[in-house]
């Protein structure tokens, strides 16, 4: 019961901030059709800001309130920039997609040399709420309850914005059809740019939340875009429902082996993801 | 009010528009009729901004609008229900007709636009809260069609509206056609169905290969031999 508990409760909390990584990379990859690989290092930098402003005394929640608009205007202009001229110059979608990977690629070694340049390749950790709360025969840490109601705050804030502005009713539109939202009046490279921009402050928020529960380093973000990529997948594609229900699922299925052997969690998800493009690449709430 | 001039289009190295002109007037219901590949979509794409022209020149209420991205052909009053519906197939019915009245004067009017829009299709009123894959085809026509008007649009561009549909649900279709001119607005309406569209336009245009090769009022045309031969089956 305790470790049923234990892996239950604790991948929920979990997979509470895997959702958030997820939600950012599902609107890059499945609306702007960006594999970001870069993405999780988005992440790892919003760590390592928060890591920074809480070692001048500011309690680690508040820089979520600067890094949240800052990534937002960060990924905004990078996508005008280089993805909105690759998207032109491209002859198709798909030309469009790899060369925007590619680009992504090159990110990815930007934000992680400069990261490294900065604060080197050590782990870093605090302690905040470093309390623990039991549930049953079970023990959990207060700060990543506190990750885990901030991401599903947030999760929960995008989707009603989602779905009842005219800019979020906009993204899901550009997210089935693009071509049939532009027809409707929509600036699909500006729609396009936004979602980028949220998948980039999602990426930075996420990184706070890690950062208040776990040891952070530089090189830590790519297993968090490995994870999110399963999650999208798993989830469906384009889906915010799905990329949450996805999230949850598989901070469990992670915390479960995590528990059994700690080497294989990562190697666990991506079975699932190889089994799912065999089986379901459409996802659980694909279409 | 609507004005191609001369124009020539494809895709990359394959030519498939060459020196087409065409002129829409306001109040009018013009035909574009031919066969499958003359050239109908490739058209109606470059009007609309999703495809470049190669040459020529395209004005809409006297202003050029070849070159304009599609969005802001749309904020111009332009209007376009695309060929196969292509409806938002996980928004419900209600945010379909919102995302018809995005450009931001009709965004304001919105509320007045859907009661105007739900009188006349009563059904989708009474399923605004499904969600809109769950459609027939003829009943995503209708949302497409009252999508369109949600932007309370000059000139509407409906491609292809009776394509795959049951004849009574294609007459009911025509109704609403002839109601859309019946309030104000200018129709280029392509059709395969020639018959019951040259009955209702007042003008036509035939497009074949890639030219137009006829262009005149409906009541010639439907006299014409070849039209008789070619579209009638006479």
């Amino acid at each position: 019961m305790a470790l049923f508990l234990n892996i239950f409760i604790g991948g929920l909390l979990i997979g509470g901030i895997y959702s958030l990584v997820s939600m950012g990379l599902s609107l890059q990859y499945g609306v702007a059709r960006v594999f970001n690989i870069a993405h999780g290092e988005f992440m790892m930098f919003g760590a390592f800001v928060t890591y920074w402003l809480q070692s001048l005394g500011v309690n680690p929640l508040i820089p979520t309130i600067v890094i949240a608009p800052l990534f937002f205007v960060v990924g905004f202009i990078l996508y005008r920039t280089v993805f909105t001229g690759i998207r032109v110059r491209s002859p198709n979608p798909g030309v469009f997609e790899s060369n925007g990977m590619l680009a992504a690629f090159g990110l990815y070694f930007i934000v992680q040399n400069i990261a490294v340049l900065i604060w080197g390749s050590t782990p870093y950790a605090f302690a905040y709420l470093n309390t623990s709360f039991g549930i049953g025969p079970s023990d959990f840490r207060v700060n990543r309850l506190v990750a885990a109601a901030f991401a599903v705050g947030i999760g929960l804030i995008f989707y009603l914005f989602l779905t009842s502005t005219r800019s979020g009713k906009a993204i899901r539109a550009a997210a089935q059809d693009s071509a049939t939202a532009g027809l409707m009046g929509v600036d699909i490279n500006f729609v396009l740019a936004l979602c980028f921009g949220f998948g980039a402050a999602m990426a930075g928020i996420a990184g706070t939340l890690i950062c208040i529960c776990y040891p952070i380093s530089t090189t830590m973000g790519l297993q968090y875009t490995v994870i999110a990529t399963v999650i999208i997948t798993l989830g469906g594609l384009g889906s915010i429902p799905g990329s949450f229900i996805g999230g949850l699922i598989i901070g469990i299925v992670y915390t479960a082996v995590n528990y059994w052997q700690p080497g294989l969690a990562v190697a666990a998800c991506y079975v699932i993801f190889i089994i799912l493009l065999l089986v379901r690449p459409k996802g659980i709430m694909g279409r | 009010m609507l004005k191609v001039d001369k124009l020539s289009a494809g895709y990359g190295n394959i030519q498939i528009l060459w020196d087409v002109s065409l002129q829409v007037n306001k109040g009018e219901i013009v035909a574009l009729i031919g066969g499958n590949g003359a050239g109908k979509s490739t058209l109606v794409r470059s009007i609309t901004g999703l495809l470049g022209a190669y040459s020529g020149n395209i004005e809409f209420l006297d202003k050029k609008i070849s070159g304009l991205e599609p969005y802001k052909i749309a904020e111009l009053g332009l209007s376009h229900i695309p060929e196969g519906r292509r409806i938002f197939t996980e928004m419900s019915v209600r945010e379909n007709l919102e995302m018809g009245a995005y450009p931001k004067n009709s965004w304001k009017n919105r509320k007045k636009t859907l009661s105007s829009v739900y009188e006349m299709f009563p059904r989708l009123k009474e399923r605004e809260r499904q969600l809109a894959r769950t459609f027939s085809g003829g009943e995503q026509q209708m949302l497409a069609m009252g999508r369109g008007l949600m932007s309370l649009p000059k000139l509407c561009i409906i491609d292809e509206p009776s394509n795959g549909l049951a004849p009574k649900v294609v007459m009911e279709i025509f109704e609403i056609i002839k109601n859309m001119r019946a309030q104000g607005i200018t129709i280029l309406l392509i059709e395969q169905n020639v018959k019951q569209t040259l009955e209702i336009s007042d003008r036509a245009y035939v497009l074949e290969n890639g030219r137009i090769v006829m262009e005149g009022d409906c009541a010639t045309c439907l006299a014409s031999a070849h039209i008789k031969k070619a579209y009638l089956g006479l």
